[in-house]
């Protein structure tokens, strides 16, 4: 059993550096991958992929809403579709706080659903909690990932 | 006087007492004896006893008593009659007893009750010419026709040698002999300047005027004038009355005449009826007229569906001439029109139902548009060209499918444009404020990670970075709550303008509780509108009255609802310069720095949107320093 890990799906370099930066800010020391679209997320995570290489299924699944190629939504969609992923938590990380996607996200299942300030101050306090609390607090359900920083 | 032997004293003492007149013949027709009333009766003389009856009474050869007396005598049976006697100019009623030897004659005068039965006669035949004669008049002969009628109707009726009828111009006040009948050719020429006092006379009173004798009248000196022309006596009677007059018709004799209230009263209804025609005639006259002068056609018909009246504008349309209709089935001159029947089942709907109906045809691409207005024995019925109006309507309808047709097209755009304003809104949202994240976290990170080679100033120009990413987020926030408001589908409510007020100052307090500001709102407001929206009207101004009385000493904050049931929220903060009270409702526009009042100056755009889409109004009243106040209304909600 490979160490468990968080699996970060966003396009953007920049929210993707200043994610990670926030991580090491908030001392959270747990391996990070990222991937760049929702295609490379649904070939990551389903049908044993190759990409993931043997590695265990994610701990805690961050996910941003617009997605090249498949969108964030649809991702989530998959996810709580799939057996094997449907009980790994996934917090909505994005820009939007438009209503639709707030119903649809929480329509879809997801855990959580926090918006990114544009504050790296407030960001990286965000990053902190949601660290914190599924990382930490949070029991996973058995099967996914463990528990530790 | 021996004759007088063969009766008995006591018998001739009988005879002499009987009202009755009675006188006997012997079998030589010679008079044997005659009472004194029968004397009387026949203005006898007294010798006449022992004459011969046709010698004392020549008169009476060959008339209905010499006849009668004579077949009593033959047969030997009494006889009874009634005859006039030119002997005694009376009318006798005689019954005459024959014996073998004479005949025994009784007999009285029955004048008065002889002409009173010929009275009742000649009113009766006087009565039933005056029938037929108003009968003629109201079917509708022409008023030349009935003129002539009233005419003969004297000329036979009262033996009338002479009828003359005047008419009277009111205008000119003159007379005009309108119809003559009966003067000599002589006389003609004298009544054409005729002399007019009786007739101006009945025209002016109204009354008969009865001349038995042109000579001894002095108001017929004018006449007694005429009498070389054989005019001895006249009746004149005033056709009409004297405030409206119309002439008059007299009558002339060449010799004297006495007239009976029979004979006035007749003239009098003769000329009665004369005048009920003229008025008849002269109100169809106008009544036609004002039918001529309407624009439409008008036909009028009877229970039947006959024709009764046609102007000549529906003549027209029918093709024929007026006088040639009337008196004619209405559907004969309708088919060429009327291919559906529809027009016959209208004029039929309109007398079953007696209520107006109004029905359109098309004609050779004109159109018609027929009202039938039923009446207590028919139906009036007025067409006009409605071609126009129809034209009219009918491009007014392809405007509005045109217009209905362009709102949906536009409706499609909007809503097009709607779902392009969404995704641009969502990419604002998502997109512009990746950006804004990474310039923010990446100053932090340089002032973090490489602050040490920067010096105070490089600091501070990182700050400023920061701040203005903060300040453009914020800007992008406020401008996509602008979009949501215009977008939202408000559904109404009763809303507790109170409550939500008091709960805006409590998040207010909440989030700066070192600031002291006296609120006061009135209690029981209430407002019908979508609760979320006018939340954020609240937000929205009793924010800026907070934000606004921050450098103001004793900072006051007052909701309530005026007496014209407009909602304020006023303060007594920095206020504004009335001149820019248009710019306040603008997005973008903001009447105070940033470094003084932070702010989008999208709040107060946002706050008029939502009014505006609750169909309230809003204004603003204020002065620089001291205090705004913002009135709005909502629709109103009962407690």
């Amino acid at each position: 059993m490979s160490k468990p890990y968080i699996l970060l799906v966003e396009d953007n370099p920049d929210d993707v550096e200043l994610t990670q930066r926030a991580f090491a800010k908030n001392h959270i020391a747990n391996d990070v991958v990222v991937l760049r679209d929702g295609a490379e997320a649904c070939d990551f995570l389903f049908d044993n992929s190759k990409a993931r290489n043997g590695r265990a299924l994610p701990q805690v699944i961050l996910l941003d809403l617009k997605l090249p190629k498949i969108s964030g939504l649809e991702v989530l969609e998959r996810i709580r579709a799939d057996a094997e992923t449907r009980l790994i938590p996934t917090v909505i990380l994005t820009s939007s706080k438009q209503e639709e996607d707030l119903l649809e996200g929480y329509r879809l299942g997801v855990n959580s659903y926090v918006r990114k300030p544009v504050d790296f101050n407030e960001f990286v306090e965000a990053v902190r909690q949601v660290g914190l609390y599924w990382l930490v607090l949070n029991e996973p359900p058995p099967g996914v990932g463990g528990g530790g920083m | 006087m021996a004759d007088t032997s063969v009766l008995r004293p006591d018998l001739s003492l009988v005879l002499e007492r009987i009202t009755d007149g009675f006188f006997a013949l012997d079998g030589e027709w010679n008079i044997a004896y005659m009472n004194a009333e029968a004397r009387k009766l026949l203005h006898a003389v007294d010798d006449c006893l022992g004459q011969s009856w046709l010698t004392a009474f020549p008169k009476a050869r060959g008339t209905l008593f010499e006849r009668e007396y004579g077949r009593a005598m033959r047969d030997q049976q009494p006889v009874q009659f009634v005859e006039y006697s030119k002997t005694a100019n009376a009318w006798f009623e005689v019954k005459a007893y024959p014996s073998p030897d004479g005949l025994s004659v009784y007999f009285r005068d029955v004048s008065s009750r002889i002409e009173a039965q010929r009275e009742i006669e000649r009113n009766a035949r006087r009565q039933q010419a005056l029938i037929d004669f108003g009968r003629g008049a109201l079917g509708g002969v022409s008023l030349h026709q009935l003129f002539l009628d009233a005419m003969d109707l004297l000329r036979e009726v009262l033996e009338a040698p002479i009828v003359e009828i005047h008419e009277y111009d009111r205008e000119s006040e003159r007379f005009t002999v309108r119809y003559v009948s009966g003067w000599p050719p002589y006389a003609m020429l004298k009544t054409v300047e005729p002399l007019l006092a009786h007739v101006a006379y009945v025209v002016r009173t109204g009354e008969p005027f009865v001349c038995p004798d042109v000579r001894i009248d002095s108001r017929a000196r004018s006449l007694a004038q005429l009498a070389k022309t054989d005019v001895l006596s006249c009746l004149t009677v005033p056709i009409g009355t004297p405030l409206e007059p119309i002439g008059a018709i007299s009558i002339y004799f060449p010799h004297t005449r006495t007239y009976s209230v029979g004979d006035v009263r007749f003239m009098q209804s003769v000329a009665q009826t004369v005048a009920e025609s003229v008025n008849a005639f002269e109100s169809n006259r106008r009544m036609a007229q004002v039918l001529e002068s309407i624009r439409d056609a008008f036909v009028a018909v009877d229970r039947n569906l006959v024709i009764t009246y046609v102007n000549s504008q529906m003549a027209r349309y029918f093709d024929v001439k007026p006088e040639d209709v009337v008196g004619k089935p209405i559907e004969q001159y309708m088919k060429m029109f009327d291919v559906t029947g529809m027009a016959l089942r209208s004029f039929k709907e309109a007398l079953a139902h007696e209520r107006p109906v109004t029905y359109d045809q098309e004609l050779n691409g004109r159109w018609y548009e027929t009202r039938l207005y039923p009446f207590s024995n028919g139906v009036a019925a007025y067409t006009r060209d409605v071609t126009r109006r129809r034209t009219e309507e009918q491009r007014i309808l392809e405007l509005n499918e045109q217009l209905e047709r362009r709102v949906q097209e536009r409706t499609k755009q909007l809503e097009v444009a709607n779902k392009e304003l969404e995704s641009f809104s969502y990419s604002v949202s998502h997109d512009l404020r990746a950006p804004l994240r990474a310039i923010d976290g990446f100053s932090q990170a340089l002032s973090e990670d490489y602050g040490a080679s920067l010096d105070e100033r490089g600091q501070n120009y990182l700050q400023r970075v920061r701040k203005a990413a903060q300040r453009m987020a914020d800007l992008i926030d406020a401008l996509l709550r602008l979009a949501k408001v215009a977008r939202a589908t408000i559904t109404m409510s009763r809303v507790d303008v109170t409550a939500a007020a008091l709960t805006v100052i409590g998040e207010l307090r909440a989030a700066e509780p070192e600031r002291q500001v006296e609120t006061v709102v009135a209690p029981g407001m209430w407002a019908v509108g979508e609760p979320h929206l006018v939340e954020v009207v609240l937000q929205n101004l009793i924010g800026n009255a907070w934000k606004f009385t921050r450098h103001t000493a004793a900072p006051r904050i007052e909701v309530g609802r005026n007496g014209e049931g407009e909602f304020y929220v006023r303060d007594n903060g920095a206020g504004f310069d009335m001149a820019y009270v248009n710019k306040l409702f603008g997005a973008f526009q903001r009447l105070h720095s940033t470094d003084d009042y932070e702010g989008t100056g999208i709040g107060l755009a946002t706050v008029a949107r939502i009014v505006h889409r609750h169909g309230g109004s809003i204004r603003a009243e204020g002065a620089l320093e001291r205090g705004a106040s913002f009135y709005f209304t909502l629709p109103s909600a009962k407690e």
